[in-house]
Order: structure tokens, then sequence, then C-alpha cells
């Protein structure tokens, strides 16, 4: 035991639920080579979706996030007003940034054609749908912004 | 002796411990946003699995990918009641999983210093731990991101839908089982130390960064201030996760709450007429000719290998009618629910002189596609509220919901609701 520890790094536990889960994921594996048309794009789309999210998506909203820090100036925490200030740009951008995220295929008008032999409708509404409800969301931080203004000003400073 | 050294790469960029700042970040974060994760996980796995079920694969043709099974050895045929049970299950398949979205992203962001931590492998188990995260981050992006593509109608793959949502399923549990199972002590071990609602009370004054409760942790190093409290940002995504999982809602309740599919794919009518409800395949893209539903159109019923009973849509039209209020639920996850009327299928078994029918094969003028033909069991053959359907809402079926005539079954997924209906085989026991 101690000697499996010192070589493996863990107990006899972690060996056996490691290798009964990644035999699950070698027999589904098996499945789809078998019964893919195209298994190779199966493992692109698995592999692709990691390095879309980690090297991606992830640098990308941290950069714009970094960007609306320093836009608001809100760099430094003990200012409430500019805190409050960034945090009402931020969550309406990541409202509606995500629910581009979520519904791109839509708001880019993507499947035009599959979109409208299933449903006889054209997708092109859904990118004026998402502006409308992305100016909503910014509209709506704004005028929360305004009325924790008149708060915050009279509060005395923490 | 170890099996594998630790190698330290180079304390540059992201590799430095220092270089994550967030003070929110730490075991606490993660395991709230698990906790929320899981469930909503749980009920999108059970509905995708009841779905395949509901596709009764074992009857006819009905398996689309696979032996008959695959990995599903459910052993029951689907249920016709409750009436609305399928457009039930497949709406919060697709409500769960796009709700679950934002809180998935939201932990990977809780978590995501681990993906650089240094050295990158220390031991051969945290070899194996970190692939099987590999295939834990990989296999939840891919089930999340096929289905949301999938509902919005876009087919960019280049590999069938189902098969691949399914098996990358099978790739997602396994790691998440192997995931939960080592993690549960750490987030047990979390929520003892913090409680588990007790950070959501701090404000932004008193948000302080989560102390490490053991070396390998999320937590930073070297926090900074923050600017946004806890509750702030565990409140911005369960606002994200709701708003996302009110648009899918609004494709399967209806009424005033239609609405609310502001974004979501399938949440627009097409008028007010007694057609205009949705529709999944239109008359336009099966290539059916015009002729082979005009007045020649004969609907033909087979009980096994014999030819016995032609009708003709009027004849259809004199026979003993009924009629159903009955939802219509799609696999993409909305639905709709509408009155039609027809023709009972136990009163055409009865007809064709089909003896306590144990399957019926229904079969499409639709020259192709995985379901130009669907195959129903004893129990949905026998409801009386499964109708060969003429008219809905009181009007003629339009060409694009069937016309000259459709199956509508009781909690039968839509997809098997065969339209333009030119033969049923009956077979007995």
């Amino acid at each position: 035991m101690v000697r499996l520890r010192r070589s493996y790094g863990a107990g006899p536990v972690h060996l056996a639920v490691t290798v009964l889960s990644l035999a699950v994921v070698a027999y589904s594996l098996y499945r789809v080579f078998g019964e893919l048309s195209d298994p190779l794009r199966f493992l692109i789309w698995f592999g692709g979706a990691i390095v879309a999210h980690d090297l991606l998506l992830v640098p990308l909203y941290a950069v714009l996030g970094a960007l609306v820090v320093r836009v608001t100036r809100s760099a430094d925490p003990s200012n409430r007003m500019r805190v409050a200030a960034l945090n009402h740009v931020r969550v309406p951008l990541f409202l509606s940034g995500l629910s581009l995220l979520v519904w791109l295929p839509l708001v880019l008008g993507k499947g035009e054609r599959s979109y409208m032999s299933a449903s006889g409708l054209s997708n092109d509404v859904y990118f004026e749908r998402w502006l409308v409800l992305s100016a909503a969301l910014f509209l709506g931080s704004a005028l929360l912004f305004a009325l924790r203004l008149r708060r915050l000003r009279t509060m005395p400073p923490a | 002796m170890p099996f594998l050294r630790p190698l330290r790469i180079p304390d540059v960029g992201p590799f430095r411990r220092e270089f994550w700042r967030s003070p929110l970040r730490g075991p606490w974060l993660a395991s709230f946003l698990s906790s929320a994760l899981l469930p909503l996980l749980a009920i999108c796995t059970l509905t995708g699995f009841l779905s395949h079920a509901a596709y009764d694969t074992d009857l006819g043709r009905n398996a689309i990918f696979g032996d008959r099974h695959g990995f599903g050895l459910y052993g029951f045929d689907w249920p016709t009641s409750p009436a609305w049970l399928y457009a039930a299950t497949q709406g919060l398949h697709v409500i769960s999983g796009v709700a679950a979205t934002p809180i998935l992203l939201a932990k990977l962001w809780a978590v995501i210093p681990k993906l650089w931590e240094n050295p990158p492998v220390r031991s051969l188990a945290h070899a194996l731990d970190r692939l099987s995260l590999t295939l834990l981050v990989g296999g939840s992006l891919f089930v999340l991101a096929t289905g949301i593509i999938n509902i919005q109608l876009w087919y960019p793959f280049g590999f069938s839908f189902v098969p691949a949502h399914y098996y990358g399923t099978f790739v997602f549990l396994a790691a998440l089982g192997a995931h939960v199972a080592f993690k549960l002590p750490l987030m047990r071990r979390a929520f003892a130390k913090n409680g588990v609602f007790r950070p959501l009370r701090d404000d932004l004054a008193q948000t302080e960064p989560e102390p490490d409760l053991e070396e390998h942790t999320s937590a930073p190093a070297s926090p900074a201030l923050p600017t946004v409290s806890r509750r702030g940002m565990i409140g911005a995504v369960g606002a994200a996760s709701l708003g996302l999982g009110a648009m899918a809602t609004g494709q399967v309740v209806g009424g005033p709450l239609k609405h609310l599919a502001f974004l979501a794919p399938r949440g627009r009518g097409r008028g007010s007429g007694p057609n205009d409800f949705p529709v999944n395949k239109t008359f336009a893209s099966v290539g059916i000719k015009r002729p082979m539903v005009g007045p020649d159109w004969r609907l033909v019923l087979h009980v096994g290998d014999e030819r016995r009973v032609e009708l003709s849509r009027a004849e259809l039209l004199e026979m003993n009618g009924a009629m159903a209020e009955l939802p219509i639920g799609c696999v993409e996850g909305w639905s709709t629910t509408q009155v039609w009327s027809g023709v009972r299928l136990g009163e055409l078994a009865r007809l064709a002189g089909a003896n306590d029918p144990v399957e019926l094969e229904v079969r499409s003028l639709q020259p192709r596609g995985s379901f130009s033909k669907a195959t129903l069991n004893a129990g949905q053959i026998a409801h009386p509220d499964s109708l060969l359907a003429l008219k809905v809402n009181g009007a003629d079926l339009s060409l694009d919901h069937g016309f000259p005539a459709r199956v509508i079954v009781p909690a039968l997924p839509g997809v098997h609701c065969t339209k333009w209906v030119g033969a049923m085989v009956f077979r007995e026991a």
C-alpha cells in the first residue's frame, strides 16, 4: 500500500475508480468509432470544445473584463462609486455576451436553410432581437445605477 | 520510487500562481457552483435517457443508430399517459441544459488556475486525474454545445448528432463520476469551514479571499482586492441561468409565457389560423410530389405481409370520428397543444381485421429521412386518443402539418407522429 502510494501518488480506491471511469470512456469511444460515419470529427469537436473554451473564450473575456476595469477606472476598489459603475457595466455585458454565445447560430443567421425547411420561417429576426435584449439590459442597468448614485452620494464613505 | 517525477516548468505567465488574482476563487466557490450544477445536469441526463426510451428503439426501425439498445437496456414500453409526458421531459431536457450553461462556464472560471498548475504533473495519479478532468471539461462542453447548436437547427458537425450526443454523454458521465467521487471530501471540507450559504451574506466590504484548505486548490496566492462580492457574482450567474432557462421554458408552456422565448429558436407561431402553430418539417422540404397527396391519395392498411384495405380521405372522414386535445412535443424542446380530429388507430386496426396488434409501422410518403417511418407499441395503438388525424382545430390539416393524414398519439415524440401517412402495417402477436 505504501509502495503504491509512493509510486502511483494515490491510494488503491483512486486507482480503481480511475480505471473504471477510463474503461467506460474507452468503450464509448469504441462505439463512436464503430458507429459514427466520421469519428474523427467527433474527436475534433471534443478537443475543439476544450481549446475554444480554455484558450479562446477565457482569455477573450478576461481581456474584455480587464478593459472594462480600465475604462471605468475602478482599479482602486475603495472607491465605491467606481466599483458600482464597473459592475453596472460588467453585469449587462456578461448577460448580453452570454446570450450571444448561447444563441450564436441564430443571432449570426447560421443554418438559415435548415431553419427554413424545418419551421417555414426565416431566422433573420434574431440579430435584431439580441440587440434589443442587450440595449434593454444596458439601459436597465444604467437606470439602476442612476438610482444608486443618489444613494451612494448621501452615504458616508466606508 | 515515483513513477513520474514532478517536473517544474519555468514560472512564466499563467504558470505563475500569482498570475491568478481573483479573490473570489477557492474551494467554497467551486463547491457552491457545483452544487447548483449537479441537480441541473442530473435532470438533463435523466430526461435525455428518457427521450431515448421514448423512441422505443427496440421496435421496428425506430433505432436510428447502433444496435437496437446501445448502452440503454430500458426494457419498458413508452407510456401514453400523461399525454404531456414527452413534452415535459424533453422540455426539461432543453431547459436544464441551457440553464446549466452559465453555471458550467462560471465553474470553469472558478477552477481555471488549475489548468495552469505547476508542476503540470506531480505523479501518475495526478496525470490520470488531469486526463480525467480533460475528458470532463471536454465532455460537458461537447454535450452542451452540440445540444444547444442542434436545437438552433444548425448542423455544422459533420457527424450525426444523435449518436455523438449520446456517446459523448457517456464520456462525460464517466469522467463526472470519478470527479464527484474524488472531490466530495473537498466539497464537504469547504462547506464545513465556510458553511454552505454563509459567504453569500458578505457584501463587497466583507469579501475576503478564501483560505487555502490544502495545497492544490484554486484559491489565489496573491489575491487582488475584490470588485464584486461572491453573492454579486453568483447572482449574475444565477440571473443568466434563470434568464436562459426562461427563454427555453417559453417554448414549452405557451400561452402568454411564450413571449419568454425571445431568443429561443422555436417560440414563434406563424399567425392565428388553425394551422399556424409551429411545424418541424415543412412539406416543401421533404420532396413529396404534389399529386401524391391529391384526390388519388389512398391510405393502405396492411396486416403483416397482407394488404387488406384501401381508404380515400373521404371514406376516412365518413368513419366514426374522434377528437383529442393533445400536445405534440419536439425532441428539440418545444411543444404545442392542439385539438386534433380523425380516426382512432384502434378503429383502423379493427377495419383491417388485425386482432390485438402489438406493433404498428406507420409509413410516410416522404421518400427519405430517418423518420419517414415509425413503429408504435401496443399501448399506443390501443389508446382512445391515438388518432390518424385528418383535421386540426376544426380545419383540414395543412400540407405542412401532414395533409392528407398524420398520426397523433399521447406522449409520443413529435418525430414519431408521422405526417403524410401513406400506409400502416399492423403486426399481430
